[in-house]
C-alpha cells in the first residue's frame, strides 16, 4: 500500500533536521558554539537514540528491559577499542568512526540476539530481572578486564572525535535510527510486534511468529543502544564501566515512560528534556541538593504511571486530558470524505492497558479477571 | 495533538538553547576581574571528605593571598564544582568552569574524573596542578601536574618497604577491584614486589561494600596488610576484622587512608591493630608550616575534614601563585584577562624550569619533573599504634 | 575445616540475610502478583531508623522501632503507590515500584547526606566452634533467620490469616467471595515483608557499621535473584535460594581468581537456572491462559 505523503508522519525528521542544520551552521560558520552547548547536543542525541530504541522493546513489544545500558556499554567498549587500534593507521577521521560504528553496533546486536533467546522463554518480571542481570554481567566483565585489553577499572582511553563535528554525525545517526525504527513499526513487522504486546497468545494463534519478532525487536533495540554507546565513546576520552549500571538503564526507562509508552515522538522530547534538565540542573543543584533531581524524577515517574494506568482514574482521564482540552479549544474540522490512513496509526497504538480494558468488558468482576497469574489474559 | 505539543516543545527548547549560546571568542576569561582558579571534586558522596577538604583549604589559601594584596593588586578567585567522584559529570563541570572564566585549575580531586579532565583541559590548553588525583596517567599531557605522589610511586614505595621488611614471608592485600585508584596502586605494588614475598590478595567491588567477612577470613593469618583503599571501606573492614586478625597485625594504606581517624561514629582506638599510611603530610605535626596550616584549618573548619588532601590543595594554590609571581618578576606580563592557554604556557615554563615551592605544608622543597610528577619526600605516618 | 567452616558459616549467615529479604519479595509476589522493586530500599530505611534510634541507646528499642517504622512505610507505599494500580498491567506496577525505590533512596540522601554513616550496634565478639573462631553476629543472624522461617511457615499453615493468604494467592476473586478481606490480606503481606526487611537491615548493620542510601539496592536485587532461583511465590524456595546464593557469593569471594567476577557469576547462575528451570527450584508451574 502506497500511503499518501503526510507531513505529520515526517514531522519529527523535519524538526530534528532543522535543529541539526541550525546548530551546524552556527558551529561551522565561525560563530562558535560554547563547549557546554556542544556537550549538551552530544548528550541529547545519545539519550534520544537510547530512548527511542528502548521504546521499541518497552513501548511496542511490551517487555521491560532493564539492561539497555549493558548494550550501550558493549557498543562503547568495542568501538572504543576498535577506534584506538585504527587511530594509528587511519587517523581519527570519519573512516575510523564508521568502522568503529559498524563494530560496536554489530557486537551489541549480537548480544541482543543472545539475550533475546532467554526472552523467548520468559515474560514480564522474570525477563526484566534477566535483562538487569545481563547488564550487570556486562559491566562487571568490562570492569575486570586487564589493563591492556579494555582498561579494567581505570577505563578504556578512546580517541575523541572533533567536537565541532561530532554532534552533526550524531544528529545524522538520530535520523537514521528514527528512519529504521519508524519504518519497522509502521510495517507489517511492526504490527506483528505490537500484537505480541497486546496479547501474545492470541498473536501466536493468528500465525504470527512470536519467536522471530521478539528476537527482531530485541536485536534492533540492542543494536541502536550499541550505536548510542559508540557515540558515547567518541564523545568522551575514557569509557568507564561504572557509568553503565542499572541506574542508567532506569534513567532511560524514565525517558520512555515520561514520553508515553509507544510514542516515539514523546520519547524524543522526554529524552531531550531530561538530558537538558540534568545538565543544567547539575550546575545549579550541587552537593546534596543534586538528589532533588532524582526525587523529582521519582515523583514524576510514580505520578505519570498511576495517572495513566490506574483503572480507577479512567473516567477522570477521559474527561480531562490534553487531547480533549485541545479539541475543546481548536475544534478541528473533520471531513467525512477523507479516508483515514490506519496503517500510519500504528505508532500511536493505545497502550496494552487500554486493549485489556476492551478485552475485559464482558467480564463484570474485574477483580477476578486480574487475579490470574502474572496478569495474563 | 500530541505531535503539535511535542513540536512546540522542541522549538521552545531550541530557542532556549540558542539563547544560552554565548558569543564567539575563545577567551572565556575576557571579562574577568580576578584570576579564576577552577576545581572539580566530590563535595558530597563517599569521597566527600576529600573534596570538602580541598575546597576549604584552597579557599583558605586564596583568601590569604588576597588579604596580602594578591598578585600586584589583582586578586584570585576559586570556583569549585561538585562532581561526586563521577567521571560523567566532568564534561559539564569543565565547560561550566571554563565559561566561569577559569584561567588555571586545580584539576580534579579524585583520579577517575581526572582521567576525563586531563583530556578536556589538553584541548583548550588549560594548566592544572591537581592536589590529589594520583593516577599515573593524570599528568600525561604537558599541561598537567600533580602535587601528590602518583599511584605507581605509592605502589612502588609500599613494595620497597615490604621487600625490605618481609623478605620470604607472606603478606595480605585488600583492594577494590573496580576502582581505578585502588586497583592501580595494587597493580604497581604487585609488579614491584620481590619474588620471595608471597601475597594473599582479596578484593571487593561496589556491590558488597558492607560485609567483608569472607575477605577478612582470607586474610586472617596475615601480619601485614597492604590496603590501598579509601577510608570508608577501610574503616568498615577494620571494624569487622578487629577480633579476627592478629592483634599485632599492621594495616598499611596509601593516601586514601587519610581521614580514617575522623570518620564519624568510627572509633579507631577500638581497633587493636596498628594503622599506618604513606603520606606527604603529618596531620599531628607539632612544628613548621604543617603545624601552622593545621591550626588555621581547624580554627576555621574544625578538625573533621583536616587531611592531606586539603594540605596538598593549600600548597597547590601557593604553587600557582608563586609560579605566577616568579614569571611576573622575570618580566612577563600576566593581565587579569589573560586566556587560559597563554597562562598555561607561562606556568609550564616556570614548572619545567625548576620552580620550587619552599616551605610547603606537604614538603619543604617541592619541585616538578617535566613529566608532571612531583618530586618530594614521602612520610610513613603512623595513625595509630597497636593497642 | 579451618579453611571451609568459616566460609560456610559466612555464606549461611549472608544467605540467611538474603533469605529474609527474598521472603518479602516472594510473599508480595505470590499474593499481590507484583515485583516490589522498592523492597530492597525498605532495608535501607530500617537501617537509618536504627541509626537514628541508636543515639538513644538501647539496640533492642532501635530494632523494634525499625520494624514498626518499616511496617508503616510498607503499608503506606502499598496504599499510595500500588493500590491504585491494582488491575493495571504488571509493567506499569513494576515501573511505579522502581519509582518508589528511587524516591526512598533520594529522600534518604536528602535527609542523611550522601556520605556513609557509621553506627555500632553491639559488639558480640568471637566464639570458637570446632576449633575455628566464628563471629557471633553471624550465628545470631542465622539463628534469627531460622526462627523467623519456622514461625512464618507455622503462621501460614495453621492460622486463619495464613490460610487466607494462601487463598488470596491461589485465586483472589474466589477468596473474596469466600469472605476474605483481600485488601487487608495484601496489606498484611506488605507488613510482614517490610518487617523482615527491617530485620535484614539490622543484620547488615550488625555485621558492618556503615550505612548509606544505596545500602539496600544491591542486596535487594540479589535477594530477588534468590527468590527467583528458589521459585518465586514459594516460602521454602526463598530460603533455599537465599542460602544457595549466599554460599555461592562467599565461595566465589574466597577464590581470588574469580572474586572480582562474583556479581557476574551470581547473575549468570540466575540466567542459567531460569533457562533450565524457568520456575526455579521449588516454584509451581504456571499455565498461560487467554
Amino acid at each position: 500500500m502506497i500511503g499518501k505523503f503526510k507531513i505529520k508522519h515526517y514531522i519529527n525528521y523535519i524538526v530534528i533536521s532543522i535543529v541539526a542544520v541550525v546548530f551546524s551552521v552556527i558551529s561551522l560558520s565561525g560563530g562558535q558554539l560554547d563547549n557546554s552547548t556542544l556537550f549538551l547536543l552530544e548528550k541529547m542525541t545519545i539519550s534520544i537514540i537510547l530512548a527511542v530504541s528502548l521504546s521499541l522493546v518497552v513501548g511496542f513489544l511490551g517487555e521491560l528491559s532493564l539492561g539497555h545500558a549493558g548494550f550501550m556499554c558493549i557498543g562503547a567498549y568495542i568501538s572504543g577499542k576498535v577506534a584506538s587500534l585504527l587511530q594509528e593507521s587511519l587517523g581519527n577521521g570519519i573512516l575510523t568512526f564508521i568502522i568503529s560504528l559498524a563494530a560496536g553496533a554489530g557486537v551489541a546486536a549480537l548480544c541482543g540476539i543472545i539475550i533475546g533467546i532467554p526472552a523467548l522463554r520468559l515474560r514480564g518480571d522474570y525477563l526484566a530481572i534477566v535483562t538487569l542481570a545481563f547488564g550487570e554481567i556486562v559491566r562487571s566483565i568490562f570492569q575486570n578486564t586487564s589493563a591492556e585489553s579494555f582498561g579494567g577499572a581505570i577505563g578504556l582511553s578512546t580517541p575523541r572525535f572533533d567536537k565541532k563535528y561530532l554532534f552533526i554525525i550524531a544528529f545524522v545517526l538520530v535520523l537514521a535510527t528514527l528512519a529504521v525504527l519508524q519504518n519497522l513499526i509502521r510495517s507489517k513487522h511492526g504490527r506483528a510486534i505490537t500484537s505480541i504486546r497486546d496479547n501474545e497468545i492470541a498473536a501466536h494463534a493468528t500465525g504470527i511468529n512470536v519467536t522471530k519478532y521478539k528476537l527482531l525487536a530485541f536485536t534492533v533495540s540492542a543494536m541502536f543502544a550499541g550505536v548510542a554507546g559508540v557515540l558515547y565513546s567518541f564523545s568522551n576520552y575514557t569509557v568507564q564501566s561504572s557509568k553503565f549500571g542499572y541506574g542508567y538503564s532506569i534513567e532511560i526507562l524514565v525517558m520512555v515512560v515520561l514520553g508515553g509508552m509507544g510514542n516515539i515522538n514523546g520519547s524524543i522530547v522526554a529524552a531531550a528534556l531530561i538530558t537538558f534538565l540534568n545538565t543544567r540542573l547539575a550546575t545549579i543543584l550541587t552537593g546534596d541538593l543534586a538528589v532533588l533531581q532524582n526525587l523529582l524524577y521519582a515523583l514524576i515517574l510514580i505520578f505519570i504511571v498511576i495517572y495513566n494506568n490506574s483503572p480507577k482514574l479512567k473516567g477522570f482521564r477521559d474527561k480531562y486530558n490534553l487531547a480533549a482540552l485541545f479539541k475543546k479549544i481548536f475544534k478541528p474540522k473533520t471531513d467525512p470524505s477523507v479516508v483515514t490512513d490506519d496503517a500510519a496509526k500504528w505508532d500511536v497504538v493505545p497502550t496494552k492497558i487500554k486493549m485489556d480494558e476492551i478485552l475485559s468488558v464482558d467480564i463484570t468482576n474485574t477483580d477476578r479477571n486480574q487475579s490470574d497469574e502474572g496478569g495474563k489474559k | 495533538m500530541k505531535k503539535v505539543l511535542s513540536i512546540a516543545l522542541v522549538l521552545v527548547f531550541c530557542i532556549a538553547m540558542l539563547a544560552s549560546c554565548g558569543g564567539g571568542s575563545k577567551n572565556y576569561a575576557k571579562n574577568n576581574t580576578e584570576y579564576v582558579i577552577g576545581l572539580s571534586g566530590p563535595l558530597t558522596g563517599g569521597a566527600g571528605m576529600y573534596g570538602t577538604a580541598v575546597k576549604n583549604s584552597a579557599q583558605m589559601a586564596v583568601d590569604e593571598i588576597n588579604a596580602a594584596g594578591g598578585l600586584n593588586g589583582i586578586k584570585f578567585k576559586l570556583v569549585a564544582l561538585d562532581d561526586m567522584h563521577d567521571p560523567t559529570k566532568i564534561a559539564t563541570n569543565y565547560s561550566s568552569l571554563l565559561e566561569a572564566g577559569m584561567q588555571m585549575s586545580l584539576g580534579t580531586v579524585t583520579t577517575g574524573p581526572g582521567l576525563e579532565f586531563k583530556n578536556l583541559s589538553k584541548d583548550d590548553n588549560v594548566f592544572f596542578l591537581t592536589p590529589s588525583a594520583s593516577g599515573d596517567a593524570i599528568p600525561e599531557f604537558s599541561n598537567g601536574y600533580q602535587m601528590c605522589f602518583a599511584d605507581g610511586n605509592q605502589g612502588k614505595v609500599a613494595a620497597e618497604f615490604v621487600n625490605a621488611n618481609f623478605k620470604g614471608q607472606t603478606i595480605g592485600a585488600f583492594y577494590k577491584s573496580d576502582d581505578s585508584y585502588s586497583a592501580g596502586i595494587f597493580a604497581q605494588f604487585k609488579s614491584n614486589l620481590d619474588s620471595t614475598v608471597k601475597v594473599v590478595e582479596t578484593n571487593f567491588t561496589d556491590a558488597n561494600k558492607t560485609d567483608f567477612s569472607t575477605q577478612i577470613d582470607t586474610l586472617k593469618n596475615s601480619k601485614f596488610i597492604f590496603m590501598p583503599t579509601y577510608y570508608d571501606a577501610a574503616s568498615t573492614f577494620m571494624y569487622q576484622a578487629k577480633d579476627i586478625l592478629p592483634a599485632d597485625a599492621v594495616y598499611y594504606g596509601c593516601d586514601g587512608f587519610d581521614g580514617i581517624d575522623n570518620v564519624t561514629g568510627f572509633d579507631i582506638n577500638a581497633i587493636p591493630q596498628k594503622v599506618t599510611m604513606l603520606s606527604h603530610f603529618n596531620s599531628k605535626a607539632t612544628e613548621g608550616p604543617a603545624k601552622a596550616f593545621i591550626d588555621k584549618y581547624t580554627a576555621k573548619f574544625g578538625a573533621e575534614t583536616l587531611n592531606q588532601f586539603g594540605a596538598s590543595a593549600y600548597d597547590c594554590v601557593y604553587a600557582l601563585y608563586g609560579a605566577m609571581k616568579a614569571a611576573v618578576d622575570s618580566g612577563k606580563s600576566i593581565p587579569v584577562t589573560i586566556s587560559a592557554s597563554e597562562l598555561c604556557e607561562i606556568l609550564k615554563e616556570q614548572f619545567n624550569g625548576g620552580y620550587t615551592l619552599k616551605n610547603g605544608v606537604t614538603g619543604s622543597e617541592i619541585k616538578w619533573e617535566k613529566s608532571g610528577f612531583v618530586n618530594k619526600g614521602a612520610i610513613q605516618y603512623t595513625i595509630k599504634e597497636a593497642n | 575445616m579451618e579453611l571451609v567452616l568459616p566460609t560456610i558459616i559466612n555464606g549461611l549467615s549472608l544467605g540467611g540475610t538474603y533469605a529474609m529479604i527474598a521472603l518479602g519479595y516472594t510473599m508480595v509476589y505470590g499474593i499481590a502478583k507484583m515485583l516490589n522493586f522498592a523492597h530492597g530500599d525498605i532495608i535501607m530505611v530500617g537501617g537509618y531508623i536504627i541509626y537514628v534510634c541508636m543515639a538513644m541507646g538501647n539496640p533492642l528499642i532501635a530494632v523494634a522501632a525499625a520494624v514498626i517504622g518499616c511496617v508503616i512505610l510498607g503499608i503506606t507505599v502499598e496504599k499510595v503507590a500500588y493500590k491504585p494500580l491494582r488491575g493495571a498491567s504488571p509493567l506499569a506496577v513494576l515501573i511505579t515500584a522502581i519509582g518508589v525505590s528511587y524516591l526512598l533512596q533520594s529522600l534518604a540522601q536528602i535527609i542523611f547526606g550522601s556520605a556513609n554513616k557509621m553506627v555500632m550496634i553491639h559488639d558480640f565478639g568471637m566464639v570458637s566452634i570446632l576449633g575455628v573462631s566464628v563471629q557471633v553476629s553471624s550465628l545470631i543472624t542465622l539463628a534469627i533467620c531460622i526462627v523467623v522461617m519456622v514461625v512464618l511457615t507455622l503462621f501460614i499453615k495453621y492460622t486463619k490469616l495464613g490460610r487466607a493468604m494462601i487463598a488470596v494467592s491461589e485465586d483472589r476473586g474466589a477468596a473474596q467471595l469466600m469472605g476474605v478481606n483481600v485488601n487487608g490480606i495484601i496489606s498484611l503481606t506488605f507488613a510482614i515483608g517490610s518487617s523482615l526487611a527491617a530485620l535484614a537491615g539490622f543484620f547488615y548493620l550488625l555485621k558492618s557499621p556503615s550505612i548509606s542510601s544505596t545500602l539496600g539496592a544491591m542486596p535487594g536485587i540479589k535477594a530477588f535473584t534468590a527468590a527467583v532461583i528458589g521459585g518465586i511465590g514459594s516460602i521454602p524456595g526463598a530460603m533455599l535460594g537465599g542460602i544457595f546464593l549466599g554460599l555461592i557469593e562467599c565461595i566465589s569471594y574466597k577464590i581470588t581468581a574469580i572474586a572480582p567476577y562474583t556479581d557476574a557469576i551470581e547473575f549468570a547462575i540466575l540466567i542459567v537456572i531460569l533457562l533450565v528451570r524457568p520456575n526455579g527450584f521449588l516454584g509451581k508451574k504456571r499455565r498461560e491462559k487467554v
